[in-house]
């Protein structure tokens, strides 16, 4: 079909338009499906908190324990300028960027909650493979970085929050930081094949309108030939 | 860019405050240097161990598990486990799920502590506060076996009472995480 447009800069041109439009769309409900999900994230914490560490005792006496006033008050630090930005500035570079460090900050507060459990690490593979959606490489660059230097920092200053161990090799963030890199590799190829798809899906409808333009135009020169034809007639 | 400088604070103060609370540990222990003669407690022909345990301290969780790392790593262990109980509380408000897991240790015996009357006798304060007594009723071991509040995972008070028993390690000491048994110190323990 391209053959037959010949890369003419109007197809060019409506299948960029196309392309740019799908994905900003796609991306923009993305960002309301993360507004959602951070959301449930930090009722799910709240919860977590108040069923398994809700009181701080001292003998008698209990208090509300730490993890409930971290997963209410840090909890909503994390997902309050996400979810605000996915409501009033959907599909936007800064938005998607901004729920990406979130979302991994969202792990960091979960795995901790849970004691530094290695299960709640899955959250963050979870996170890595749900950002792909947006098809945007540099989004997963950000959720990575943002991993690793929790990971690295905490290492530093606090590593049995993370480790479980007092004393961790200091290589030990870059196992952990080496396994999101393993994924990562894999969704952002998935990025850009799915990115490939939109591109080549919006080249052919592009061509398509342009073949249907063209061959209407045909159908209207012709008619106007007939009906001159006739009036000379 | 001051809403994000705000996040950024935000989560950075978050970090901060839990980082304190979990690495602050509990009142270390004023163990006496011998078996207390007064306690109730039968001491074992070999090692004993004794473990504080607020049944209601979430902290405490992670201390069990620990304890039972040690149980399968040192069989010459005979650990006890004394529940604080306070008056004033119906019976059975001790029966937490920090209270079945005590229960389902190999070889440990759990023991009610009314008001903490025995932790009083070993000097102890805080909720996962371990001692380790050796045949000769001398005390080799005193502190937490958990790295920091809630937090399974070798750390050096688990790997040190199962070096001492080993005979590899030291008469050693480390800090404790965990509720405070005994009221009247709310302020320090918490």
């Amino acid at each position: 079909m391209s053959t037959m447009t010949n890369g003419d800069p109007r197809v060019e041109a409506r299948a960029a338009e196309l392309r740019d439009t799908q994905v900003r769309e796609r991306r923009a409900k993305v960002d309301r499906m993360f507004a959602i999900l951070i959301a449930i994230q930090y009722l799910a914490g709240i919860i977590g908190a108040l069923v398994v560490s809700p009181y701080a005792w001292a003998g008698k006496e209990r208090v509300l324990h730490m993890h409930v006033w971290v997963a209410i008050l840090g909890g909503a630090g994390i997902a309050i300028l996400p979810i605000l930005l996915a409501i009033f500035r959907p599909g936007t570079v800064l938005t998607r960027h901004v729920i990406a460090a979130s979302q991994m900050l969202s792990s960091a507060l979960l795995i901790h909650l849970t004691g530094g459990r290695i299960e709640t690490h899955f959250h963050v593979f979870g996170s890595l493979a749900f950002l792909a959606f947006y098809l945007d490489w540099k989004v997963i660059l950000t959720a990575t970085t943002v991993i690793a230097a929790d990971h690295f920092l905490r290492g530093v200053f606090w590593p049995e929050s993370v480790y479980g161990i007092a004393n961790p090799e200091w290589w030990r963030f870059l196992e952990h930081a080496g396994w999101v890199v393993f994924e990562d590799i894999f969704v952002v190829w998935a990025c850009f094949l799915s990115l490939r798809e939109i591109d080549a899906s919006a080249r052919r409808q592009a061509e398509v309108e342009y073949l249907s333009e063209q061959e209407q135009l045909k159908t209207a020169a012709l008619e106007m030939a007939l009906a001159e034809m006739k009036a000379t007639a | 860019m001051t809403a994000a400088l705000l996040w950024v604070a935000t989560i950075a103060a978050a970090y901060q405050a839990l980082r304190n609370f979990e690495t602050t540990p509990g009142r270390a222990a004023a163990a006496p240097k011998s078996w207390p003669q007064a306690s109730r407690i039968s001491r074992a022909s070999d090692w004993t161990l004794v473990m504080l345990v607020h049944p209601h301290c979430s902290c405490s969780r992670a201390s069990v598990r620990e304890l039972q790392a040690v149980i399968e790593s040192a069989p010459s262990i005979r650990p006890t486990v004394l529940v604080y109980r306070p008056t004033g509380f119906a019976r059975g408000w001790e029966r937490t799920d920090v209270y079945e897991a005590a229960t389902r240790l190999r070889r440990t015996r759990v023991v009610i502590d009314d008001d903490g009357r025995e932790a009083g006798l070993f000097g102890g304060f805080t909720s996962g506060q371990t001692f380790l007594y050796d045949r000769n009723g001398r005390l080799r071991f005193s502190g937490g076996i958990t790295s920091l509040r809630g937090h399974a995972g070798i750390n050096s008070g688990r790997t040190g009472v199962i070096d001492i028993v080993s005979s590899r390690g030291a008469p050693a000491t480390h800090p404790v995480f965990g509720c405070a048994i005994a009221t009247g110190n709310a302020k320090e323990q918490r």
